[in-house]
């Protein structure tokens, strides 16, 4: 029965089975079939949670098992297993008010701010190496970045006005044909993603054993 | 506007998306089937990633991969970021290069991140050199995705990397970390998941997986003409989008809008 539950056959027969039943109703308009979708689509929610309370499990395990064994850096084990405790604690206390609000909104929240206003330096950075006109399509490229983040500062409307059309024409034609053609042909490659997907073909999903 | 293609109470709308869904289904499976010999052109991205296992073996140092932060689970980003992490681990393995994959990014990351052990632990398995598999070289570094990038920045600048493998479901965190690994010298390599992340990730990197090439690397990584064939699939279809552009210009300018009536059913 073990054997018959891992197999790869009944594997892939549920997960075409789970495609179809959300893949029909988003084509038709059978009113039953998107009932059936949509409850299908809470169970998954719901069995997802619990998928990630195993997942919470299998931290602990191994954070105990690393505390136990005192290996590299243990002590930031226990302070995971104890942050993880008393965050779920604070929850339960109330979520809007109380020690779970202010631990979210006070220290997390801020330092995620603070990592994504770092973004804009290394963005900075990759900019001024990317920006070099070693040749003319570099060339082109930095008269088109130039012009695009003139266009975005907040004053430059007010000093250059000739600028927003040249921007806008080449946000618009340029920029906009290049981000459809991306669009394409990743829309193409995650339906053929898909079905390679659902024919067992993919290593991630069966496994790298059963691939060799 | 009316949809083109209604059949009361049971299709309304969305009916030429349904078509080329089968179509693209159908052609998939014909040449997984046929197992044709066809030419696969070469992906710089994917050629680059044993040349960085290599660079990384040469040099005596680890190589850093990366499936992403899954913040929607298994999606299909997350799953093509897998199975290059699974080429990656196998190399590595081979060459005898301690592979350090930084987990975390999301919630949803922690029920991803047993199965990307138990991928590279099979690699090494398979490799026969399972014993040199280390479960503390998959750390989980945070489930809120700005811990982990400061956690992955940190591996980064603390052990100098030969080589950063960065694929999968990254999204604003990519800059961060792609940009850490160009200062740190080492080679990069990233798959650009997200539209507005692309165009920074290819100033940022070394080599790009750009469209496509990062969900179809699987295939392209096979040795079997059956998996390398279903990218011919993928080839026929752009080609089949660039004329359906070309008919639409053509269209409009005449003053009539059936393709883009047709495109909207």
């Amino acid at each position: 029965m073990s054997e018959f539950l891992k197999s790869r056959t009944l594997q892939l027969i549920i997960m075409i089975s789970a495609f179809l039943i959300v893949f029909v109703p988003y084509f038709t308009s059978i009113p039953e079939l998107s009932t059936f979708s949509t409850k299908l689509i809470t169970i998954t929610a719901i069995a997802n949670a619990f998928t990630l309370v195993l997942a919470v499990y299998s931290q602990f395990r191994r954070g105990i098992n690393i505390v136990q064994k005192r290996r590299r850096g243990w002590y930031f084990k226990v302070w995971m297993m104890l942050s993880i405790v008393l965050m779920c604690i604070f929850a339960l206390l109330g979520q809007d008010t109380g020690p779970y609000h202010w631990v979210m909104f006070a220290i997390i929240n801020p330092l995620s701010s603070v990592n994504y206003g770092i973004l804009a330096f290394y963005m900075a950075s990759t900019c001024a190496r990317a920006f070099r006109a070693r040749n003319m399509k570099a060339l082109f490229l930095l008269s088109a970045g130039i012009i695009v983040l003139l266009y975005q500062a907040p004053l430059t409307g007010a000093f250059f006005p000739g600028i927003q059309p040249i921007a806008l024409y080449l946000n618009n034609t340029f920029a906009m044909a290049a981000a459809r053609m991306f669009l394409i042909s990743v829309t193409v490659g995650g339906i053929v993603f898909g079905v390679r997907v659902l024919l067992g073909q993919e290593p991630s999903v069966i496994g790298v054993g059963k691939e060799a | 506007m009316p949809s083109l293609f209604t059949i009361p109470g049971i299709i309304n709308g969305r009916f030429l998306g349904l078509v080329l869904d089968i179509l693209i289904a159908i052609s998939v499976i014909y040449y997984i089937r046929s197992k044709k010999q066809i030419f696969v052109r070469r992906v710089p991205g994917l050629d680059a990633i044993e040349e960085a296992v290599g660079r990384s073996a040469e040099m005596g140092k680890p190589i850093v991969c990366s499936f992403g932060i899954a913040s929607s689970g298994f999606d299909y980003w997350t799953l093509a970021g897998l199975a290059i992490m699974a080429h990656v681990a196998r190399l590595s393995a081979k060459m005898g290069v301690r592979l350090i994959v930084p987990t975390g990014g999301s919630d949803q990351s922690l029920i991803v991140r047993p199965v990307a052990e138990e991928i590279v632990k099979d690699a090494y398995t398979l490799e026969g050199v399972g014993d040199h598999f280390n479960p503390d070289d998959v750390p989980f570094l945070s489930g809120q995705q700005y811990a982990y990038v400061g956690g992955y920045v940190g591996i980064l600048q603390r052990l100098r990397p030969g080589s950063v493998v960065m694929t999968g479901s990254h999204a604003s965190d990519a800059m961060n970390i792609a940009e850490t690994s160009n200062a740190i010298g080492a080679i990069t390599i990233t798959s650009g998941s997200y539209l507005s992340n692309t165009a920074a990730l290819a100033c940022a990197s070394d080599y790009i997986l750009i469209g496509e090439e990062a969900p179809a690397a699987s295939a392209y990584l096979s040795t079997d003409p059956a998996q390398r064939a279903s990218i011919r699939v993928q080839d026929i279809f752009k080609w089949l989008s660039i004329g359906v552009i070309i008919l639409g210009l053509i269209a409009v300018a005449m003053g009539s809008s059936l393709v883009t009536n047709l495109l909207a059913t």
